[in-house]
């Protein structure tokens, strides 16, 4: 994914966040420390964010720390799908399918009376739809923005077509009560099976190899590829990740409310991009990590559950998460680099065009 | 803005011997069928409509179908400029369909057709700058862009019509422009084949379309030609939104009502329509003609299913796939020509 074609380089660092280049102009030991340290990381704007929220929160509607389960329960959602697609964003490709693989699985798992053979069926069926994502990106070669955007209408499809358009219920209601309740201390097991897919990916992408490879994937595909790196492996691997992740929110999901909804997912599908891009994973590839998907995730589950406390109507809740993706978009590092540079070009006049020889 | 053929020889020098400047022509078959392969089947799918599909060839299922396409496609051959110009598709038409709609059949009962129209306009022209801004000078991408702004204008649509259904007045202009027809061809689809004439002219006879296909073929060696990219994109996606709003007249027409989820699943039917039509996702090649083709090709396609009896689950999964499938054919034929 080389899109920057347009974007002239300037020879600044890369990552010269207003505050770092303020931290810049005092040049002291341990500044410069904190400025390098800085630059290197990506969580900032997903900070920033959390930390407006939660003081928000605290003023407007302090009930949401009260009622943590149902906080946490929303964070657990967000972020599970999330953290799926940071595996596939950091390679640079997209996986717009999450929202409906989330459906499918769910309805394939109220489906099947037998509820643990429900959720390795639903779990496959997410392996499989990462698979058939990563063969259209990876053998056929399209985009992986319209590959997965055809999925996403597809598998909606195909959610209505197994569910007769209806939601099904799940056959054993017990286990989605026993699902609900808590496990370890106040956490239900939504939150750990969250937990543990965050600690799961963060050793993935920071201490194993092929996870570590993502990264050098994403950030420059053909000297990865010169680098000896399986590239085509990895990126089915991320959609698998992806898929897996969605379809175990799906099932997550299907066992909280004790049925699958063929239209579950859509809300899921822009508050969960919106945790990933402002949690810092830049869109391009490369850059990114778990921990500001988690800082993102955070942000975003209180900010909709305190929304929803106070009596906000979904529609306003999607105008709020949608402004948010909005901006953490076009407030990314590349698109405040292009930004400037449309800026300066503009001052400097037509004349330094140089056409080349 | 430089005339046409000073930029077309500035591009060619900044695109050379850079690849993608000026493209050797060779013939592939995939690669035709990819461009033209649209025209065979339209014309293959009709015949087995007419022939085995009962009660396709009537008069009245006809007029439906022109009167289901005519919205679709006008969106669609808007829509042609933001995929020309390689910046994938503006999933927003969703929600400007439905808003405009909402406007023409409100705002009209409210103070006339007029105040509608401006209003719709200004709304379209809004949308346009907003995703234009994004993606053209932030060079944010085009499909998040799209995806947020279409929840924020789905979730301010709801929010101030309250979901609520609003019907036009029986003698209205609305319900007059709906009723109108010329022989079986109702005034939408006439509308939509004046807006593809206009369209193909501005795509291929102005040099803001040539400098929209020049973009998408090749970013670098335009902005380099001293055209204004970010204008174009913006450029691109307002006539997208002028587009959708007319989509939305005609699809408020049709029924006299509207509803803020009446335009559910356009931006994906627009956009196999396009990509059926041959125009690349890739960006730099394609025309607004063939996609009145690909409007054809799917709507059909469509009313053979409704006819066929078949659901709205398969419906999406057909329009689905065949999204996937066409740009399949459009990667492998473009990668068989490269070699």
């Amino acid at each position: 994914m080389s899109q920057q074609t347009d974007t002239p380089q300037p020879g600044s660092a890369p990552e010269a966040t207003p505050q770092t280049m303020q931290l810049g102009a005092a040049r002291g030991g341990f500044l410069t420390q904190l400025r390098v340290t800085l630059a290197r990381r990506t969580e900032g704007r997903g900070l920033a964010l959390l930390t407006v929220v939660i003081i928000a929160a605290a003023i407007l509607e302090p009930v949401v720390f009260t009622s943590y389960q149902v906080t946490l329960g929303r964070v657990a959602l967000i972020g599970l799908v999330a953290l799926g697609l940071t595996a596939v964003i950091l390679m640079g490709e997209l996986d717009l399918s999450v929202a409906s693989t989330l459906a499918v699985s769910g309805v394939v798992m109220a489906s099947i009376p037998d509820i643990w053979l429900g959720v390795l069926a639903a779990l496959a069926t997410g392996l499989l739809i990462g698979a058939i994502n990563a063969f259209f990106v990876v053998v056929v070669g399209i985009n992986s923005f319209i590959a997965t955007l055809g999925m996403l209408f597809a598998l909606r499809g195909l959610a209505f077509v197994l569910s007769d358009e209806e939601p099904v219920r799940l056959s054993d209601i017990d286990a989605g009560i026993a699902f609900g309740t808590p496990l370890l201390g106040p956490l239900t097991p939504r939150v750990l099976l969250f937990i543990a897919a965050f600690i799961a990916l963060q050793i993935f992408l920071s201490r194993v190899k092929a996870g570590r490879e993502f990264y050098a994937v994403g950030g420059n595909r053909q000297a990865a590829m010169d680098a000896g790196i399986p590239v085509r492996r990895r990126i089915f691997t991320g959609f698998m990740i992806s898929g897996f992740v969605a379809a175990l929110a799906g099932v997550i999901n299907t066992l909280e409310r004790t049925a699958a909804d063929p239209t579950a997912g859509s809300t899921v599908l822009l508050a969960s991009f919106a945790a990933a891009i402002i949690g810092g994973v830049l869109l391009n590839g490369g850059r990114g990590s778990v921990l500001g998907t988690l800082i993102g995730a955070l942000a975003l589950g209180i900010l909709q559950v305190s929304l929803t406390l106070s009596g906000v109507q979904v529609d306003i809740q999607d105008i709020f998460i949608g402004v948010i993706l909005l901006l953490a978009v076009i407030t990314d590092p590349a698109s405040l680099r292009a930004a400037l540079a449309g800026v300066r070009s503009s001052f400097q006049g037509r004349k330094k065009v140089q056409t080349p020889v | 803005m430089a005339t046409k053929e000073s930029l077309t020889e500035a591009i060619a020098v900044a695109g050379s011997p850079a690849s993608g400047g000026i493209e050797k022509k060779k013939f592939s078959p995939l690669l035709w069928i990819a461009e033209n392969g649209v025209i065979v089947f339209t014309v293959a799918l009709i015949l087995f409509a007419v022939i085995f599909v009962n009660g396709f060839a009537s008069l009245p299922n006809i007029t439906d179908v022109f009167y289901r396409a005519a919205p679709i496609g006008i969106v669609a051959v808007g829509m042609t400029f933001v995929v020309i110009s390689a910046n994938y598709l503006d999933l927003s038409v969703v929600a400007q369909v439905a808003t405009s709609a909402v406007i023409f059949i409100g705002i009209s009962n409210l103070y006339g057709l007029l105040a509608g129209f401006l209003v719709a306009t200004l709304v379209a022209m809004l949308y346009g700058i907003v995703n234009g801004v994004a993606v053209g000078f932030f060079k944010a991408n085009a499909v998040i862009v799209t995806l947020s702004t279409t929840f924020i204008g789905l979730g301010i649509l709801r929010w101030l019509s309250g979901g609520s259904i609003f019907f036009g007045p029986e003698d209205g202009p609305i319900r007059a422009f709906g009723q109108a027809s010329l022989g079986p061809i109702p005034a939408s689809a006439l509308l939509l084949i004046v807006i593809t004439i206009v369209l193909w002219f501005v795509l291929n006879r102005t040099t803001f379309g040539f400098a929209v296909r020049a973009y998408g073929s090749n970013k670098q060696a335009t902005r380099l030609a001293g055209v204004n990219t970010t204008l174009v994109v913006i450029g691109a996606f307002v006539i997208t939104s002028l587009a959708a709003m007319i989509g939305g007249f005609a699809l408020a027409a049709f029924s006299n009502t509207a509803v803020s989820s009446m335009s559910d699943g356009y931006e994906f039917r627009a956009l196999a329509a396009i990509i059926i039509g041959g125009t690349s996702v890739f960006g730099g090649k394609g025309s607004v003609l063939r996609t009145l083709l690909g409007v054809v090709f799917v709507s059909v396609l469509t009313n053979i299913l409704v006819l066929s009896g078949i659901g709205f689950g398969f419906q999406q999964m057909a329009i689905g796939a065949l999204i996937v499938v066409a740009v399949s054919v459009d990667a492998l034929a473009r990668r068989a020509a490269k070699k």
